[in-house]
């Protein structure tokens, strides 16, 4: 019998069917890793599986009986932990506490908890000061932390969502050596990774997933990257296309320096859209933040862009990947936050002129057909598409040159999405340089004329139309790099 | 939501406060026919003015985002300097304009700490506070200063239009202050700054220069209180203005502005200022003890929150 078994789940956010009766085992003692494309499914699946989301449909089975757990309190008390990609820990707390979080006494004696901790951790080759405060650590030592925690808790089940992103190379061998050390006690532990080499390297057994659906469970041996990347993508469908266009002459370069990247040049030709792909840490985000002057050093066109207002001033605009915490102002209005990067433009002795804010406004609302068409009722009001509109006319309203956008359509519907395709190409036509990093790579080789894939802070491949998928997903997921 | 049951909070969240403000005006003329004459409404009028002008400059550091703790020492400072300098001789205008100037001076010393040094606004203006009363009982060597010229008493106690003077300078500053907030791109900047700094960074927002302003403005407001109160008593007291900040964002907090910046404006402060003050009136006339009353008015301010809390519309 399975130490875990999922069957049948199904859950569904408002129209979209994220998991569509899927099965899931895990035996005890196994490392079961679970891949796809963004959007396949895979930590919804696990969301369910930790207590976090309530599945529509199905059953999960724990040592053969019905698990029921309404939140993540009551399946960490069944056995089901899992380790997020953002620390559930304290920073303020030693790491000492933070492993026993939970469980302390009500009265604390710190020698004794210390001591305690101090003989763990060294069981677990980690060379951690238990007293030390969980904030003076690393990101990749608080994450073991937040891994050996899993041992206090006696864990019968282990979740690990994308564990590999923020660590250092030594970081990452120490915690596949703490995650084999789980499997050697019975652990079954359930891995979620976008890099192919780790689930060579680590996992026992592999379940690719593709819009929310099972479409193979297999040993390791029985798989080889190729394949997997096959199942992943599967058939060609392309919900969008781009129109034929040939980008026009050299419009400028960025050059960018910033930690943890290497030196970068980028030619831009005008109206040529270039694609920034690779996992999460790769890098990707990191150059286009730099290229907009919020890390780093960098300079477009011979000029150094210190921060927004010099790009601003350059043509360069960033659409940020999160509308609602960088976007948008939720409480302004609409039409306010279009007009939010042009307020010197719209002014005449610092009163803003109405009649002009109005026609700026309402000339993108049409433009972009906005939904509800009326700028007066508050961004937050807006559903995530249109709030995605609302930031990309704040940005075209700034006439830039080069449109810089992360993540463009995360948590943008179908239907939207394809419209917002369709405008960028048209812009692109129109002879806007666009730089788009994404994690989704229907978006990069549907979209795009070449692609930059990164890898540990350099670009690591550049791909040049036309674009297939396939290849795009092979070189993000690494899986040509699998010995 | 639905469109309909959407309207109607917002409607509510929008007007709620001023049906709130008639509902305690109506209650108080039925129970006292003192309240509703046109002497005791000047009178409530006139005496909420000061508090208003702090809190009119209050509402624009909030709705950046801030907090302004030493409002009502930068009045005590200014308006010993604006006695100091007349009784050394000065004309009392250019006194004033002195007083107005250190008002501004004392907001941008905020400022600059809160936007540049990045600390956190109520520590910075705690420090403000202190230091700025500090300041005042130098000056004054802890004593009142008297003997003030003519033009403090029209200022403080004069009559134009029937209408006492000090609220002509509320309901002048009044509209200043709304003209800035919504027709301006200073004031659509400290709205953007207040609902969200990152997205207005990155749209080109000047931040810091904008959390700047704010603290200058509200400078700017604690002074020209101190003008009005200083004409008032003819006088300026080393202590003056004590606790008055938290009256003022009483006043901010009650007309609806978010605590937590870029939501509201200072039209709902003039009626948050109002409801106190017919509030502390309606207690007096009705005799009702002094100790009742400061419950009462914590009551109120809370009851304000609970229901702005209900009504708010989620934006996410």
């Amino acid at each position: 019998m399975a130490l875990l078994e999922m069957r049948g789940v199904e859950k569904r956010f408002g129209g979209v069917e994220a998991l569509k009766g899927v099965d899931f085992a895990l035996e005890a003692g196994e490392i079961h890793a679970l891949v796809g494309e963004n959007g396949a499914g895979k930590s919804t699946l696990m969301k369910v599986l930790s207590g976090a989301l309530l599945p529509d449909a199905g059953t999960v089975l724990l040592d053969g009986r019905r698990l029921r757990a309404r939140g993540v309190a009551e399946a960490r008390r069944a056995g089901v932990v899992m380790v997020y990609q953002e620390l559930t820990l304290v920073p303020d707390l030693s790491v000492a506490e933070n492993l026993f979080l939970g469980r302390l006494p009500a009265l604390v004696r710190h020698r004794a908890l210390e001591r305690q901790a101090a003989a763990l951790l060294q069981g677990m080759g980690l060379s951690i000061p238990p007293e030390a405060p969980l904030r003076s650590l690393g990101a990749g030592e608080q994450q073991l932390v937040a891994v050996a925690r899993a041992f206090v808790q006696r864990a019968r089940v282990m979740i690990f969502d994308e564990p590999t992103a923020t660590l250092s190379a030594g970081e990452v061998e120490r915690l596949f050596e703490l995650i084999r050390r789980l499997r050697g006690e019975g652990v079954g532990v359930a891995y979620i990774s976008h890099r192919l080499e780790e689930i060579f390297e680590l996992a026992d057994r592999v379940t690719v997933l593709r819009d929310g659906e099972r479409v193979a469970t297999a040993p390791r041996s029985e798989l080889s990257p190729e394949r997997v990347v096959a199942l992943m993508v599967g058939r060609e469908v392309r919900a969008w296309r781009r129109a034929e266009h040939r980008p026009a002459g050299a419009l400028g370069t960025f050059e960018v320096e910033a930690e943890g990247l290497a030196s970068l040049q980028l030619e831009l030709r005008r109206g040529e859209v270039v694609g920034f792909g690779g996992v999460v840490g790769s890098g990707r985000s990191e150059a286009l933040q730099a290229m907009f002057g919020l890390r780093g050093r960098c300079r477009w066109r011979g000029r150094v862009l210190r921060g927004p207002r010099d790009a601003l001033a350059e043509g360069v605009f960033l659409v940020p990947p999160d509308r609602k915490t960088q976007g948008l102002v939720l409480a302004l209005a609409a039409g306010e936050n279009v007009a939010l990067a042009v307020l010197r433009r719209l002014q005449r002795l610092g009163v803003m002129v109405r009649a002009r804010e109005r026609s700026l406004v309402d000339g993108w609302f049409q433009r972009l057909s906005v939904r509800p068409a009326d700028p007066g009722k508050p961004a937050g009001t807006f559903s995530g598409g249109n709030q995605q509109k609302l930031v990309l006319a704040k940005g075209l309203a700034t006439a830039p040159a080069v449109l810089l956008m992360e993540e463009p359509t995360r948590g943008v519907d179908v239907a939207t999405r394809s419209e917002l395709y369709a405008l960028l190409d048209q812009l692109a036509a129109g002879g806007l340089s666009l730089v788009v990093s994404s994690s989704d790579t229907e978006e990069l080789s549907g979209l795009c004329d070449r692609v930059l894939v990164f890898r540990g802070g350099r670009v690591a491949a550049e791909l040049k139309a036309p674009l297939r998928r396939e290849e795009v997903v092979s070189h993000v997921t690494g899986a040509l790099e699998v010995a | 939501m639905s469109p309909a049951r959407w309207r109607w909070r917002d409607w509510l969240s929008r007007y709620g406060i001023a049906l709130a403000f008639l509902a305690l005006g109506s209650a108080l003329a039925l129970l006292t026919p003192r309240f509703l004459t046109a002497a005791n409404l000047l009178n409530v009028l006139r005496q909420i003015s000061v508090n208003a002008l702090l809190a009119f400059g209050m509402t624009v550091v909030i709705l950046g985002a801030g907090i302004d703790l030493s409002v009502g020492s930068v009045l005590a400072f200014s308006g010993a300097l604006a006695a100091g300098l007349s009784t050394a001789g000065w004309p009392a205008g250019l006194a004033m304009a002195a007083a107005l100037l250190l008002g501004g001076i004392m907001g941008l010393f905020n400022g600059v700490f809160v936007a540049y040094a990045r600390i956190a606004p109520f520590i910075v203006t705690l420090g403000g506070l202190t230091i700025f009363r500090g300041a005042t009982l130098v000056y004054t060597d802890g004593r009142p200063i008297t003997g003030l010229p003519g033009g403090f008493d029209a200022l403080g106690n004069g009559v134009a239009l029937g209408v006492p003077v000090p609220v002509w300078v509320m309901l002048a500053f009044l509209g200043l202050t709304h003209f800035l907030l919504r027709f301006t791109a200073l004031g659509r900047a400290v709205y953007a700054v207040g609902g969200n700094e990152e997205a207005a960074r990155l749209s080109g927002i000047p931040v810091a220069g904008t959390k700047l302003f704010a603290y200058a403005y509200s400078g700017l407001a604690s002074a020209l209180g101190a003008l009005v109160l200083t004409g008032r008593l003819n006088s300026a007291q080393p202590t003056a203005g004590s606790g008055y900040e938290l009256d003022a964002i009483a006043a901010v907090v009650v007309g609806g502005t978010s605590l937590f910046g870029g939501r509201g404006g200072v039209l709902g402060t003039f009626v948050g200022a109002l409801i106190i003050g017919v509030l502390n009136n309606g207690m007096n006339l009705l005799d009702v003890s002094a100790f009742y009353q400061q419950i009462v008015k914590g009551g109120v301010i809370l009851a304000a929150l609970l229901i702005d809390r209900l009504l708010s519309v989620r934006n996410d």
